[in-house]
């Protein structure tokens, strides 16, 4: 007995190692070198972005340019989000109303859809005259790539592309939060004589802060990092990550670095205060607001007048946003792939159809399948590795005293702009680093990990935490159960909920990735990565098709989703 | 003057009716309590006063006028919650000051309002304190004074007390009781004590399923309930059934079985009809059984609960009760298996019509 239970202590100590390990190597360690790289190399980055012999210093205005750019759409993106988005929040936590269930389902659309085929749909939405322009008997599209919005200066189709994609980041934090919030407080606050939209100000809006921080900083890291739709819709003008898309492939190396880590050091220095100050505990804030006093009781009066005749609007102006930035763009690309199947509807060619191009010389569908092989390939077993270190690190995060810090640089993937992510890997595992690997399947996969991981341990930590995992495996383990025998026959089976959503999730999330994969990819092309490259290539009919392929395969996982958290 | 008058109020959920057809005043500075078990409608009714849910047939008039289209902002009512519901991101200062606040009441008035409340409970000192600083009962206190502050004349209280100590519970009672008489308010409090609702009201009213079974003093409640139901879920009682085996004026005698009889004062009963005989444990005497009303059995088991013994006693026809007494050491103990007799005056033996719908179902909680 004395032998075999300090076998089993030394196996589990052994896992711990490993799985610490892996996580090191695999997750946090790309990023490390991404940032040491510029210091390594600092002469050459200094060369080619301040001091360039040809050009001088303009590859860095270039760099400021772009940042600026960046975030001022992010920043406008994120404000919009909010604005829309906590109305909504509330009304999907407090009303009950009919298909309640499937405008959740819609607005939790777009984490699940490959980005790429998204704002394609987008794309085709708004500037062709098959989007919303033949609606209204243009014949052609309802704005241009170029029409900018006013005083931010942001063309409209890229901020309407991140209001989508980031939407669901600040809406389902937020009712997340509301939710966890006592209802009793708001009915209180009626009865003490407030009225709903003064209550709301009054008692929601202070409670559910924390939420409105977290949801907004999971919006703004999401649209700081967006590359798939980004680069599809983005036309001349240019994102921080596509930039360093481009500058990777122009093999600017050095310049793309600088660029990648500035962004990582400026979303961690943007993100990581509000998570610490999240993470404090201050569960509210408190603020002592004193209007003057008239203000004060004008803005009573407003709000009393208004409750009761804006409830409606304020209950449903919201899902329009889902309705125009979500509904409409998967209605528009499916109609197009009809309309466009058999030939070009407008000159009637069929060289335009979808069909000639899928089957035709192109052959486009052998690239399709080629891709999808590739996509299935590279999610299963970016999963599979994933999951092998998640499920550990998730019961390390809970059990050791160091598990806290882990899960906050588990962070750091999570807020790291994708095309960084895959520039990272690519130097360090490629040629100007640990020279392993060339771009390929196995760079796409490793990139893959390095966002996986975190979402899963992200699925598992709430089923480990909701369920009484500690009273159970101590029963085991006064049973006669060793550590690691009580954990595997105990706790893994208690939290298979959870393991089986961040499967789902890290799948999802891998099938439809294309920041990273496109900077990595080399000749493996990913079926998102595919979608920019029929785009580039204008064989636009191919990229309908493979758009509906990809928001099929989206909704499949939405209930695949759906099923599995469900049955928890 | 708040007078509370409900007519015909119903109000369900899906297939389950909450409140089913409930007629109810409640008269002006009037304490009424609302019992009954788990999922009975009693926090449906009382939030449907409030205006936090509308009933869906009905109408409840306060002062004579209906309340239908007033939302819950304007009904000027005191609401308490079982969980109290302090803001928890205001101290206790603007937590009592919120709705003068959100009336839009100059601060000048204010202040002088709300020291009076602070000093009403007692805890002016701590106005600066956030609730969770505070002890359950002070809370609780604290979201008394809230509801009050601004005129409210009717107070509701939904399980106000629920969520406190045993100790802290039995205190705040008889404090809510002296506050709504001084401040001269008509209440009515739900809860699920039935000893909580005896002690401190005026008026206890009984429901079941969504509907009203009784409404009375504690007193007749309690020696006098109309129904068996009222008869088990207030306070405890025997129930043994039986057959009317002969009628006087004022006297029946019921066959319970075994050839043992007792004698109830005359209710509507008629000879041969079924019935259900009820005593409460703490009438059936122990010691000194008058001549009346005896019954003999084996004590089964022996219950001692510091102040009371309870006696579980077997009787001939198989039913067992229970008999209580004080305890004190100058009497004997029981013994398991010991034959006891012990008697009940007629005037506490009860006697009701079989329920069509069984025993069992009559006296079922849910």
């Amino acid at each position: 007995m004395g032998f075999g239970s300090k076998r089993t202590v030394s196996l589990s100590s052994f896992i711990i190692w490993c799985t610490l390990a892996a996580f090191f190597v695999l997750v946090l360690l790309p990023t490390f070198y991404l940032i040491s790289y510029v210091f390594l190399r600092w002469p050459e980055v200094n060369r080619e972005v301040f001091a360039n012999p040809i050009i001088g210093d303009e590859n860095w205005n270039q760099i400021l340019k772009v940042l600026f750019f960046t975030f001022r759409l992010s920043l406008s993106a994120t404000l919009f989000d909010l604005l829309f988005g906590i109305p909504l929040a509330y009304v999907l936590a407090r009303k009950k109303f009919p298909g309640k269930s499937l405008v959740e389902d819609v607005v939790t659309l777009p984490l699940v859809i490959p980005t790429s085929g998204f704002g394609f749909a987008t794309l085709v939405t708004w500037t062709t005259a098959s989007g919303i322009g033949g609606v209204f008997g243009s014949s052609s599209g309802a704005i241009s790539l170029d029409t900018l919005i006013p005083f931010i200066n942001v063309q409209a189709l890229l901020f309407i592309v991140h209001v989508a994609l980031t939407f669901p980041y600040v809406v389902r934090t937020v009712e997340t939060k509301i939710q966890s919030i006592d209802p009793t407080f708001e009915t209180a606050s009626r009865t003490l004589g407030a009225s709903s939209f003064t209550t709301f100000r009054k008692v929601l809006v202070p409670l559910m802060i924390p939420g409105v921080f977290s949801g907004a900083v999971l919006a703004f890291a999401r649209s700081l990092g967006e590359t798939g739709a980004t680069i599809i819709v983005s036309g001349v003008s240019s994102t921080a990550s596509i930039a360093i898309v481009r500058w990777t492939a122009e093999f600017k190396l050095a310049t793309a670095s600088f660029m990648g880590s500035l962004l990582v050091i400026i979303a961690a220095a943007i993100i990581l205060p509000v998570e610490v100050y999240l993470r404090r505990g201050k569960r509210t804030l408190r603020f002592s607001s004193h209007f003057p006093v008239s203000l004060s009781r004008q803005l009573l009066r407003l709000e009393r007048f208004t409750s009761g005749k804006l409830a409606r609007i304020k209950d449903f102006a919201p899902l329009i946003v889902v309705v125009v930035t979500v509904i409409v763009p998967i209605i528009v690309v499916l109609n197009s792939v009809i309309l466009f199947w058999p030939a070009d509807p407008y000159t009637g060619k069929l060289e335009g159809g979808v069909f000639y191009q899928l089957f035709g010389p192109a052959n486009y569908f052998n690239h399709l399948l080629q891709a999808t092989l590739t996509s299935i390939v590279v999610a299963l077993i970016s999963t599979y590795i994933s999951m092998c270190v998640a499920i550990p690190l998730a019961f390390i995060i809970e059990r050791r005293w160091y598990g806290s810090f882990i899960r906050s640089i588990l962070k750091v993937p999570m807020i790291i702009p994708t095309s960084s992510l895959g520039l990272s890997v690519l130097l360090m595992w490629g040629s100007s680093g640990i020279n392993l690997l060339s771009t390929g399947i196995w760079l796409i996969i490793l990139t893959h990990i390095v966002f996986s991981v975190p979402v899963i341990v992200e699925s598992i930590i709430p089923a480990y935490e909701g369920s009484d995992i500690q009273t159970y495996e101590d029963s085991a383990r006064t049973l006669g159960a060793t550590e690691y025998n009580a954990t595997e026959k105990v706790s893994i089976p208690l939290v298979k909920g959870g393991i089986i959503t961040g499967f789902i999730l890290s799948f999802t999330r891998s099938l439809g990735e294309t920041g990273a994969t496109f900077v990595v990819m080399g000749r493996n092309v990913t079926v998102p990565a595919l979608v920019v490259n029929m785009v580039e290539a204008l064989a636009i009919p191919a990229a309908l098709f493979t758009s509906t392929f990809l928001i099929l395969l989206a909704l499949i996982m939405l209930g695949l989703i759906r099923v599995a958290t469900r049955r928890r | 003057m708040p007078e509370v008058k409900l007519v015909n109020v119903s109000k369900r959920y899906g297939r389950i009716k909450a409140n089913d057809g409930i007629n109810l005043t409640i008269k002006d500075k009037e304490y009424v309590s609302v019992i009954g078990p788990s999922g009975c409608g009693k926090t449906t009714l009382i939030r449907n006063i409030a205006g936090i849910i509308h009933p869906d047939e009905g109408e409840i008039f306060i002062d004579e006028e209906s309340v239908s289209n007033v939302p819950i902002e304007d009904r000027r009512i005191g609401y308490v919650f079982q969980n109290i519901a302090l803001f928890p991101h205001m101290n206790i200062w603007d937590n009592i000051t919120y709705g003068p606040h959100v009336r839009g009441l100059p601060q000048q008035q204010t202040r002088p309002l709300a020291l009076e409340m602070l000093d009403m409970i007692k805890i002016a000192a701590r106005s600066e304190a956030y609730p969770h600083e505070l002890s359950g009962g002070t809370q609780q206190k604290t979201a008394v004074a809230r509801a009050l502050i601004s005129d409210a004349r009717l107070l509701l209280l939904d399980e106000p007390l629920g969520a406190l100590d045993v100790k802290v519970r039995t205190e705040l009672r008889y404090e809510l009781r002296r506050l709504v008489k001084d401040l001269r308010l008509t209440a009515l409090h739900v809860t699920h004590d039935q000893e909580e609702a005896m002690s401190i009201s005026d008026r206890v009213v009984v429901m079941k399923k969504g509907r009203i079974v009784e409404a009375g003093t504690p007193v007749s409640l309690y020696t006098r309930p109309q129904h068996t139901f009222t008869a088990n879920f207030v306070g405890e009682a025997n129930f043994l059934k039986g057959i009317v085996v002969e009628t006087t004026a004022d006297t029946s005698v019921v066959d319970i079985g075994s050839g043992v009889q007792l004698r109830a004062n005359r209710g509507k009963e008629t000879v041969d009809e079924r019935v259900i005989v009820v005593f409460r444990p703490e009438f059936a005497v122990l010691d000194k059984p008058i001549e009346v009303n005896r019954l003999s059995g084996k004590v089964m088991d022996v219950l001692y609960s510091g102040s009371i013994i309870r006696v579980m006693i077997k009787l001939p026809n198989d039913e067992t009760i229970a008999a209580k007494r004080i305890a004190s050491f100058d009497k004997p103990m029981y013994d398991v298996s010991e034959s006891v007799t012990i008697s009940v005056s007629p005037d506490n033996v009860l006697v009701y019509p079989y329920p069509e719908e069984g025993l069992k179902k009559a006296l079922a909680l849910e």
